[in-house]
């Protein structure tokens, strides 16, 4: 006894909460990877872009075959994780067209967030892919190595886009994530909201002083 | 006090097929204490009668009223010219049938949303007219009473991305509010697996994005953003869950 199936009754699909599943535990172990990523590069600045801790610190990822291992298996987890999150996007041109107008017309910070996280996830996919591939197919990683890259100016650019890219797409990530699954609630909103975007800002910051020291202080 | 507010409203009569979509100014003097249902009510009566937009309780309960002022959807009889620029932008509520002017149909879909959750209390238990009514503890009735304040205004569906996105399809956050209500009420008996019959996909609790325009736009301040994450979590592990019973 439907009045008008102005919401038509759709079958539900098991698979979608599997893939939910998927999708925010393949973004928070990139996300901790990042950080760790993040913590491993700065050591360049310890001995002030010397490049010792870091051989050392690389030299034992090796050594260990962590780097062989890990290296493709991030890179498979990434994989997965953007097939997973592209399910989201607006691929379509009406899909496209209603989210511009939406946002445009709708002056509202969590959709905008939203914008920029699926705008950053396409330069992530296809810089961070060149990235990976240039560091696994070059082993070994060494201070000397990277200090090189970053001193041709090609890449010097390249890595001024990655990193803020990276920190806006993980920065708002976890926040999303924790708002979809109630770790962050609507008491503590606001307060996560300002934890996160220092936490991005001060990633960029860290991110921008070692690139500062492989640029300078580094001997390529 | 004292200024001119300027109206762009936007105009088209459904039933009229020589009625072009356009956009009307209109000026009209701010008085004390006005407000949008105020104003509309003054153009209509005194410079263009063939003006349409909804109204009933005017006092933010019925629901009727909401439409997009400047952008962001909201109730027009709750809101106040001296909260907005003097120039004010008044469209239709998207998604929703559009009626004519200002005015869209969103008792239709409501309905239809309300029969897709089927949206009672599941029991198999009698009732019985004679007997004492079983007692519930205070903060649960506060907690059920808290979810039914829903006035079915729509501005939830209005000011969600994937609702625009999938206009025809997304059952919207009043909808999860809603099955929240009676998840939490012990009266109910349904499983967790016959709410997921009704939610369990894209076009309801996994295609929210998160975007919580649902949240930061409900006149009646309903807590979405923990109703709609809670929802989730029942739903997803509901299928974990499934996983481990083998079946
Ligand atoms: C390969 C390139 C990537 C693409 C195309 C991509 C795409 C996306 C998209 C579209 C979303 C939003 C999904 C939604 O709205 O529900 C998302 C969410 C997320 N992404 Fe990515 N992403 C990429 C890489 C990364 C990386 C490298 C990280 C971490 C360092 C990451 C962490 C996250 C997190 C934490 C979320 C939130 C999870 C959720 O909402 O369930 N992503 N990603
Ligand atoms: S949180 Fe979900 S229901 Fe609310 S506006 Fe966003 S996508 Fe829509
Ligand atoms: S949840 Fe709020 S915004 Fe949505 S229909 Fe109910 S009262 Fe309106
Ligand atoms: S007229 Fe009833 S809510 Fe505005």
């Amino acid at each position: 006894m439907l009045a008008d199936e102005t919401i038509p009754q759709i079958r539900p699909v098991r698979a979608e909460a599997w893939l939910e599943f998927v999708q925010v535990l393949t973004g928070v172990a990139l996300v901790a990877f990042m950080w760790m990523h993040m913590l491993l590069v700065a050591s360049i600045n310890v001995d002030l872009g010397g490049g010792r801790v870091l051989n050392l610190i690389a030299r034992f990822f090796e050594a260990s075959d962590m780097t062989q291992i890990g290296g493709p298996l991030i890179a498979a987890v990434m994989l997965v994780h953007f097939v997973v999150a592209a399910r989201k996007l607006p691929l379509r041109v009406r899909e496209q067209r209603a989210i511009w107008s939406h946002s445009l017309s709708f002056h509202h910070t969590d959709t905008w967030l939203w914008v920029v996280q699926a705008g950053t996830a396409f330069i992530i996919l296809i810089l961070g892919s060149i990235h990976m591939w240039t560091v696994l197919t070059t082993l070994p990683i060494t201070a000397a190595k990277s200090a090189g890259r970053i001193q041709g100016r090609w890449w010097l650019g390249f890595y001024l886009v990655l990193l803020p890219m990276v920190e806006l797409h993980v920065g708002i990530g976890v926040y999303r994530a924790g708002v979809k699954w109630g770790l962050i609630k609507r008491a503590s909103r606001k307060a996560s909201a300002r934890f996160e975007t220092k936490l991005a800002l001060a990633m960029i910051a860290i991110g921008l002083v070692s690139l500062f020291t492989f640029l300078v202080l580094t001997k390529a | 006090m004292g200024r001119t507010l300027k109206f762009n409203i936007f105009r088209f009569n459904a039933e009229d097929p020589a009625s072009v979509p356009h956009m009307d100014g209109f000026r009209l003097e701010e008085t004390e204490a006005m407000t949008l249902f105020i104003a509309l009510n003054r153009l209509r009566e005194q410079q263009d009668p063939t003006l349409m937009f909804d109204f009933m309780c005017r006092a933010g309960i019925c629901g009727s009223c909401a439409m997009m002022i400047n952008g962001r959807p909201d109730l027009a009889c709750h809101t106040k010219t001296k909260d907005l620029p003097a120039e004010i932008t008044l469209l239709p509520m998207p998604v929703f049938k559009l009626i004519g002017d200002l005015s869209v149909d969103t008792g239709t879909w409501f309905r239809s949303m309300n029969e897709k959750v089927r949206s009672w209390i599941h029991t198999d238990n009698r009732f019985e007219p004679g007997e004492e009514e079983e007692r519930m503890d205070n903060a649960l009735a506060e907690n059920i009473y808290e979810l039914d304040r829903c006035i079915e205004c729509g501005c939830c569906v209005a000011a969600c991305g994937k609702a625009a996105m999938m206009p025809d399809k997304f059952m919207g956050a009043t909808a999860f509010c809603r099955i929240t209500r009676f998840m939490v009420d012990p009266r109910d008996e349904r499983k967790s697996d016959e709410y997921f019959e009704v939610v369990g996909n894209e076009e309801g609790i996994f295609g929210c994005l998160g975007l919580l325009g649902c949240e930061d736009t409900c006149p009646k301040n309903l807590p979405l953003q923990d109703q709609l994450a809670m929802l989730r979590r029942k739903m997803g592990f509901s299928q974990i869950r499934h996983l481990f019973s083998g079946k």
